[in-house]
């Protein structure tokens, strides 16, 4: 019994190493792919289309419909407690500090953490991955380092439109219930608006991106032969990835607030 | 440099997968120039000899080296310069499945030869495929290739940057007749060329025609290396089918490398 424990132990030990050796060679190979040029140019446009261009509408529909809501639920709440006035402070707060790079992170999660997982399995299964090898490019360097790069990137953008189309959400309830001038409404949302929950929400969202893509990619490289360890893989990368995500909001939220 | 120096060496390697000893402390020296053909049964460690040969897969241990070089000390730059000289063929074709055909083949040339120009490797792409019999568009997937077309196209990939040493993981499997024969003929052209050869394969047609050097491999042990001759006659290889079938075959034209070298005709592990 105690052996087992100690041998369990001792493989997430190693797997933790493992893994932690597996993010340093991403960020030395990162730091190589901006100095020199790459054909791997061409996977990084394609990946920054893939996650972030096309889940822009998904992303969007769910800002506007967050913003929406929240919007609803303030307006009906709020004025219980005398506390109207808050209404676009916690806008602010819930949609760019919070829900926007969290929701995003989600969402790119399912789409692209999956898809960069189970495309790599493939890759390791049938052997591509030697082949990269056999004709000189590093694997890590042409195929993690693009993924990586495209998914923080696209992270940054979507959680910026994220805002936008949030704020948007909650503009055009603000329009059934109270309608308002929208120079008045974007008054009230700039004056309340901190630089510092620009940042706060960049930093998530930044965060969250190189979660996203070192996991779905170290998650794909683990694949070893059969083509019954590609769906594992997908399935372990979104399950990681959402840990490590909420793990990395609560403590980039408990340095902001502590 | 002289013909039977050695192009590859592997010194008491062993390379093991999901906690299986595949190779048992292998030693085969690969000569310079001549076309080796490593025979075996399904499951004797044929490929894993092979990867572990073109630094695919690191053993666990023993060395390798190339050209009197220990491969386990390679930095980038001489990785980089070792791939530019060595091409590779995978036994299941191993296509970049989301790359053309043109950019499949083409990736060595924009990899080791980027000089070139997009307009030229294309055409050295067009020209190779066509000596090989492909004639099917080059801006389709690989998954619209049949088995044997994917095999051609893998070859056309290994030998495009013009590499010394080429490795062949059964080059000739999935492949009809006539594809087989322009194999062959582009095999012929390579030994022509002096091209150091590695190849691991169940044909014996192969071998008969092209093996200068001769092994056979069994259980992850290399049992015979040496002449085409010497392996073929000597009692190790007795128990081989590959090579009886080779017996069977009587005596081929000797082909000068069998004298060229001779003296360093060897058994693995002894």
């Amino acid at each position: 019994m105690i052996g087992q424990i100690g041998r369990a132990t001792r493989l997430k030990a190693s797997a933790l190493l493992y893994g932690l050796g597996f993010f340093y060679t991403v960020l030395r190979e990162t730091v190589r792919f901006f100095r020199k040029s790459q054909v791997g140019y061409k996977v990084l446009i394609m990946q920054i289309l893939f996650t972030g261009y096309e889940a822009l509408a998904i992303n969007a529909i769910m800002a506007i419909a967050i913003g929406a809501a929240i919007n609803v639920i303030g307006s009906s709440l709020l004025p219980q407690f005398g506390q109207s006035q808050l209404m676009y402070t916690i806008l602010i707060i819930v949609i760019t500090r919070e829900l926007g790079p969290l929701l995003t992170a989600f969402v790119i999660t399912a789409r692209s953490g999956t898809a960069i997982a189970t495309q790599l399995g493939t890759m390791v299964v049938n052997h591509e991955i030697e082949a990269y090898m056999a004709v000189g490019l590093n694997p890590v360097s042409y195929l993690v380092v693009p993924r990586f790069i495209g998914v923080v990137v696209s992270m940054l953008v979507l959680t910026v439109y994220f805002n936008i189309f949030g704020l948007l959400g909650s503009f055009i309830v603000v329009q059934i219930v109270k309608p308002t001038p929208i120079m008045e409404y974007l008054a009230a949302l700039m004056s309340t608006l901190t630089v510092s929950d620009v940042l706060s929400g960049l930093l998530k969202a930044f965060v969250f991106g190189v979660v996203v893509s070192v996991v779905a990619t170290y998650q794909g490289f683990s694949v070893n032969r059969a083509s019954t360890e590609i769906p594992v893989a997908g399935i372990k990368a979104v399950g990681l990835s959402f840990i490590l995500i909420i793990v990395a909001d609560v403590l980039i939220t408990l340095v902001q607030y502590a | 440099m002289p013909e039977s120096s050695p192009a590859i060496e592997l010194s008491g390697v062993t390379a093991s997968s999901g906690g299986f000893e595949i190779l048992s402390g292998t030693t085969v020296s690969f000569p310079e120039g001549l076309c080796s053909v490593v025979m075996g049964a399904a499951g004797s460690g044929k490929s894993t000899l092979l990867k572990v040969a073109a630094g695919l897969v690191v053993p666990d241990s023993g060395s390798v080296s190339f050209r009197g070089a220990d491969m386990a000390r390679f930095g980038r730059r001489d990785e980089f310069a070792f791939r530019a000289t060595t091409g590779f063929v995978f036994q299941d074709a191993a296509l970049w499945a989301d790359t053309t055909i043109l950019g499949n083949v083409a990736m060595p040339l924009r990899v080791h030869r980027h000089h070139l120009g997009e307009k030229a490797i294309a055409e050295a792409v067009r020209q190779l495929l066509g000596r090989l019999g492909y004639d099917e568009s080059l801006t389709i997937r690989p998954a619209e290739l049949s088995a044997g077309e994917q095999k051609l196209v893998s070859i056309a990939r290994a030998v495009i940057h013009e590499p010394s040493i080429i490795f062949m993981d059964d080059p000739t499997s999935n492949l009809d007749e006539d594809a087989v024969e322009k194999v062959f003929s582009l095999l012929d052209e390579l030994r022509n060329k002096k091209r150091t050869i590695i190849v691991v394969a169940n044909s014996s047609d192969l071998a008969f025609r092209f093996a200068d050097r001769l092994g056979v491999i069994k259980a992850g042990k290399m049992v015979a290396f040496g002449t085409y001759d010497a392996t073929v006659s000597s009692a190790e290889a007795a128990l081989s089918t590959s090579l009886a079938r080779l017996r069977a075959r009587g005596n081929r034209a000797r082909a000068p490398a069998d004298d060229a070298g001779a003296e360093n005709s060897q058994r693995g592990d002894v």
